[in-house]
């Protein structure tokens, strides 16, 4: 450390960097305290998936090579012996989270960007009206075991003889502001809540065990996480900019496309990123929705607890660093494009 | 026509290109989509949410007042009332959502009454300061619903008997988000030091929240374990080499809080990072030209303009964490017996058994509970605070 | 005028309203731009000229009232069909696009052929002298290069009209001067009807073909700088016009006098008792000796700019300001007079700002 001066030492207060030589111990202890917390799961996890059975079961082994001799027998499970339902799982979960993370971001921005800048007023009459029928007609076909098609017809028509009858005279707008935390309120909404009509839903239309139906699932459900960051984001662009391209001949489409989005590269990085992870992660969803073609990594995860044979705990670690690995890889890659406080806007509120 | 050779660009003058000017507007397809942009905007995630959320949610209400069964293929769906309801709260299941209630203990009337007297005091205060009747009827169910969960643990937690999967999902939600928010603070603010080795840290920090729930289950399963994990040194020096985590339902729901906090706490750390950073440099520095000490400045600069993030952020945690399922079906399955049942992972596992209405109703109940601990926590923090800042 | 000039457009605005819920911002605005005009909307801010600048282009809904360029309604016409270019006052360039890119956006848009797209962006970019920094992005682009880029992409579609929301306000004042002139000769020579929107007179009065001076909402006059300075319509607009501004005593009407407290000014055409407004411009006065002008005054401040010195004068609570020779040594015993001759005296009517048709007469 530098010799301070008569002066700084007496009128200059320490500066962090300068922190007494105990602070510092302190503040490196506790962080290289919680680098092993976070980091040494990580490590058990690589190295179990290089032991064998006997490593495992036989008690704690530490070292590579010390300890053990690692082998790739997990390794050789998963990609040689049962190359297949691997590849498949893993396949299936880069096609559901690529597709998800996309359609979740194209149509929560779009939404985002229409409420930062188109007012909209629809009338909470007509939402009742909505709502209320839409009620009265589940009821029905649920319940009472009615028609389907005859209840839907007569709802429809009920539904703008009253829009007609009743909306058009009493008007009480709501505002963007109501539209927007509608759309967010949904994400608390827990899965098992909506899963099983879902399931349902799909079963009726055969489309259990497809990607289609993850796919939209997992966008819905990560809609809100869209609409939220995506908006905060949008209401921060300059309004100059999308008003001289109006201006200029471009419609709101072309706007979006060539203006707002390549202005929004850091917000739509941060956003893909966290919905990326969240659906590459999801495991109740995928439990109702796949059986055995649209299997996700998650399901293979716990698929590896086989019962009365105990888990496989080496096969079972390497699935986990399997994957892992896209993850970070999706982190690298969006990192340059993510500046610091990107969250950070939406959460300030 | 000219071309750019032999312009002459310092003499400015009409454009020689011959060029005239008209939007386009498109054939009949695209002008219909051009007029009708405002809608075509909105619609997608509008009908997305109908269809998959207000949809299942509709229908999710109809099978909790309903008795389902599988017949030839088809559902066949008898309207039960509020059935299913009572049997969570006052039948047969009881003992699985609530808790298992005998006699009170003195313990118990006492937490249950002073809950009472503190809600009823609050509301007192409220009625005779700022009275709007929306406020009132909600701040009503903040509290009858405040002081039922008060008398729920009373009579279970505090007088010795085991509490259900209401009991053990708030302890996860509360205990649980409350060791993240700790942590997480106590972590970005070292962090946010002029330290060396941050790019390090923040990355490695992060790590946690990539891996799938289920994997986070997995590994604590194997870190845990008393024969085979790496501390089994450890846990054979203290004598516990038979002491199995999930044999002993306190052991085990701390076990599961371990878990979730080691995965969230990159969340909550990562946002407060960031708040941490957007404090202007100039207010501490400032703060230290005046003779402020640390622990002054950290409380009357830097705190109050993290606060905000902080609420925020332990908001969406919270609401986050209501959902918890992954990590107690990987852990212990909800063992013992039910002791680290979340209430997500009961409606689950009353829909493995086929009880689709006891499973909805279930749900359900999570919902209630969920949105009004958030809404309340919204209305009475956040909104609270953005009135005091107005 | 140019040959062009014969294909410029006449705009007209009518009657035209803007209300945000209860707050009126225009009032009954009534405008003809002649084709090929330069017409200047000047006015603090506030007044409601960005408002009206901003229905013109389509951005903001008209109330109530009508709009046509070139006999074409644009009242209910979405921005992108008006054949209107706008320059911001932020530019508005877009950050992720290079010059040239920026420049040839309007034609892209329009799905017009690359190569001609390529030449016209040229073209447009020569005219402001930027043909040499078409690959940089704004980002490496000074104030006021960005400026140009703005310019050559409104005139790059030769649109039926500018509009111009005080373009020149972010530069310096070296540079202001400068980008002015070109603007003024740029416009010219292509001879397109033009709406420049400014809060500041000097640009207003350099540039206008005719100004419309608006507050509040509402028109106050319209005319050419010459008439606008030396026949304001009202006590605004005496006091907008002009720098230093007019300078403003406040007296009543006596019987053919001006009474001022101190000095009796003699006055035709007023009634009795009417609260009167005595104004004058700083140029068109001189400080004397004591006792020989209008009346006295104590020397405030004295203060030399180089090519002349402003005197400023107080009367009561009223400072008076006026332009003196650069060599002007204020009185020593700090008490003078100010003088100025009858006919370019301004008198208003207190109350209602109104000028009134009335004269100090010589006595």
């Amino acid at each position: 450390m530098t010799e301070r001066t008569l002066y700084q030492r007496l009128f200059e207060p320490p500066r962090i960097n300068q922190m007494a030589i105990g602070t510092k111990v302190v503040v490196y202890g506790l962080l290289l305290i919680w680098s092993a917390v976070v980091l040494f799961p990580i490590y058990w996890l690589l190295i179990t998936s290089v032991k064998s059975a006997a490593d495992v079961n036989g008690g704690p082994v530490y070292i590579p090579f010390v300890d053990f001799t690692p082998s790739l027998h997990a390794w050789r499970e998963l990609f040689v012996v049962d190359y297949e339902d691997t590849l498949r799982a893993y396949f299936n979960s880069i096609i559901i989270s690529l597709a998800a993370t996309l359609l979740s971001t194209l149509i929560g921005s779009m939404a985002a960007y229409a409420l930062a800048r188109v007012k909209y007023a629809p009338n909470l009459v007509t939402v009742l009206i909505f709502a209320i029928l839409m009620i009265i007609t589940f009821v029905s076909i649920g319940i009472y075991g009615v028609d389907w098609r005859l209840v839907i017809a007569s709802a429809l028509a009920v539904f703008f003889f009253l829009m007609k009858a009743v909306s058009s005279r009493v008007k009480i707008p709501l505002k963007n502001g109501d539209i927007l935390f509608w759309m967010i309120s949904q994400r608390i909404l827990a899965p098992i809540v909506v899963v099983v009509p879902i399931y349902m839903m799909f079963q009726t239309v055969r489309m259990l065990d497809t990607h289609l139906a993850i796919i939209l699932t997992y966008a819905v459900v990560n809609l809100p996480i869209v609409v939220w960051l995506m908006y905060d984001f949008f209401t921060s662009i300059p309004r100059d900019l999308e008003e001289s391209a109006q201006l200029d001949g471009a419609t709101m489409f072309m706007t979006f496309r060539e203006v707002v989005l390549p202005l929004s590269k850091a917000g739509l990085a941060a956003t893909t990123l966290l919905v990326m992870i969240l659906s590459w992660n999801e495991y109740l969803l995928a439990l109702f929705l796949s059986t055995a073609k649209a299997q996700t990594m998650p399901i293979l995860v716990a698929a590896m607890n086989a019962g009365e044979r105990g888990i496989l705990w080496w096969s079972m670690s390497a699935v986990i660093v399997v994957m892992i690995i896209p993850v970070v890889f999706m982190a690298v890659v969006l990192q340059r494009y993510i500046s610091k406080g990107i969250l950070l806007g939406a959460v300030k509120g | 026509m000219t071309t750019p050779e032999n312009m002459t660009p310092d003499r400015p003058g009409p454009a020689p290109v011959d060029l005239t000017w008209t939007a386009n507007p498109g054939g009949p397809v695209s002008q219909w989509i051009d007029n009708h942009a405002r809608q075509l905007f909105i619609m997608p995630a509008v009908l997305m949410i109908l269809v998959f959320s207000i949809f299942p949610l509709v229908a999710s209400l109809i099978i909790a007042f309903s008795r389902i069964r599988l017949r030839g293929g088809g559902y066949q769906v008898r309207f039960v009332g509020w059935k299913n309801f009572e049997k969570q709260i006052f039948g047969s299941e009881q003992f699985h959502f609530l808790g298992t209630f005998t006699q009170m203990s003195v313990v118990g009337w006492m937490v249950g009454l002073s809950v009472t007297g503190l809600i009823l005091w609050w509301m007192y205060k409220y009625v005779t300061t700022q009275f709007t009747v929306v406020g009132f009827i909600g701040r009503l169910i903040t509290a009858s619903v405040t002081i039922a969960i008060a008398f729920m643990f009373a009579a279970t937690f505090f007088s010795g008997n085991p509490f259900g999967t209401l009991g053990v999902t708030l302890f996860y939600v509360f205990v649980g988000c409350g060791v993240q928010f700790l942590i997480g603070l106590g972590l970005a603010f070292l962090c946010s030091q002029q330290i060396r080795g941050r790019n390090f840290f923040r990355v490695a920090f992060f790590i946690p929240m990539m891996i799938t729930p289920i994997g986070v289950g997995y590994v604590f399963r194997m870190l845990a374990d008393t024969t085979k994990g790496p501390f089994t040194p450890l846990w054979q020096g203290l004598g516990l080499k038979d002491f199995a985590w999930a044999t002993d339902p306190w052991a085990a729901r701390v076990f599961i809080v371990i878990g979730d906090s080691w995965q969230w706490i990159p969340f909550v750390f990562i946002i407060l990072l960031a708040a941490f950073e957007n404090v202007p440099r100039d207010y501490v520095e400032a703060a230290e030209m005046d003779g402020a000490g640390s622990w002054q400045i950290f409380r009357e600069i830097t705190w109050p303009q993290v606060l905000p993030v902080a609420v925020t952020v332990m908001l969406i945690r919270v609401i986050e964490a209501f959902k918890i399922v992954d990590l107690p079906n990987i852990m212990t399955s909800g063992g013992p017996g039910i002791a680290t049942e979340s209430m997500s992972l009961h409606s689950f596992f009353a829909w493995r058994a086929l009880d689709l209405g006891q499973s909805a109703a279930i749900a359900y109940l999570l919902l209630f509970v969920t949105v009004v601990i958030c809404v309340s926590f919204f209305n009475l923090i956040v909104l609270n605070r953005m009135r005091q800042n107005d | 005028m140019s040959e062009l000039a014969s294909d410029a457009k006449r705009l007209t605005i009518s009657g035209m309203n803007k209300y945000y819920g209860a707050f009126h911002a225009v009032k009954d605005l009534n405008i003809e731009v002649e084709p090929g005009e330069f017409l200047v909307l000047l006015g603090p801010s506030g007044c409601g000229k960005s408002t009206a600048l901003r229905m013109i282009a389509g951005l903001e809904e008209i109330s109530s009232g009508s709009l046509t360029l070139g006999g074409r309604d644009l009242t209910d016409v979405l921005p992108k069909y008006r054949d209107i270019a706008m320059v911001f006052q932020s530019y508005a360039l877009y950050p992720h696009k290079t010059v040239a890119e920026n420049i040839g956006f309007p034609l892209k848009v329009a799905k017009v052929e690359k190569d001609l797209m390529e030449r016209a962006v040229y073209e447009a970019a020569s005219q402001v002298h930027m043909e040499g920094l078409l690959d940089r992005f704004p980002r490496q682009l000074s104030g006021g290069q960005r400026q140009r880029v703005a310019l050559a992409r409104a005139i790059i579609r030769r649109p039926a009209c500018f509009l111009m929301d005080e373009p020149l306000s972010n530069l310096d004042a070296k540079l202001r001067g400068a980008m002015r002139a070109e603007l003024k000769h740029m416009q010219k020579s292509l001879g397109v009807t033009t709406i420049y929107v400014t809060h500041d007179q000097i640009e207003a009065m350099t540039l206008a073909h005719r100004v419309a001076i608006m507050k509040d909402g509402i028109l106050q006059q319209l005319g050419t700088p010459a008439q606008v300075y030396s026949d304001p319509a009202n006590l605004f607009v005496a006091g907008f016009m002009g720098s230093p501004p007019m300078n403003f005593i406040e007296g009543v009407a006596g019987r053919g006098t001006l009474d001022l407290g101190d000095a009796q000014l003699p006055l035709s055409g007023v009634a009795e008792g009417t609260k009167v407004t005595l104004g004058f411009r700083p140029e068109d006065s001189q400080v004397m000796d004591a006792g020989s002008g209008r009346f006295d005054a104590d020397v405030f401040t004295s203060e030399m700019t180089g090519d002349l010195t402003l005197v400023t004068l107080r009367r009561g609570e009223t400072h008076m300001t006026i332009k003196m020779p650069k060599d002007y040594e204020a009185p020593s015993d700090d008490r003078a007079a100010i003088g100025f001759e009858a006919a370019q005296a301004y008198l208003f009517d207190t109350d209602t700002g109104a000028r009134l048709d009335a004269s100090l007469t010589e006595g």
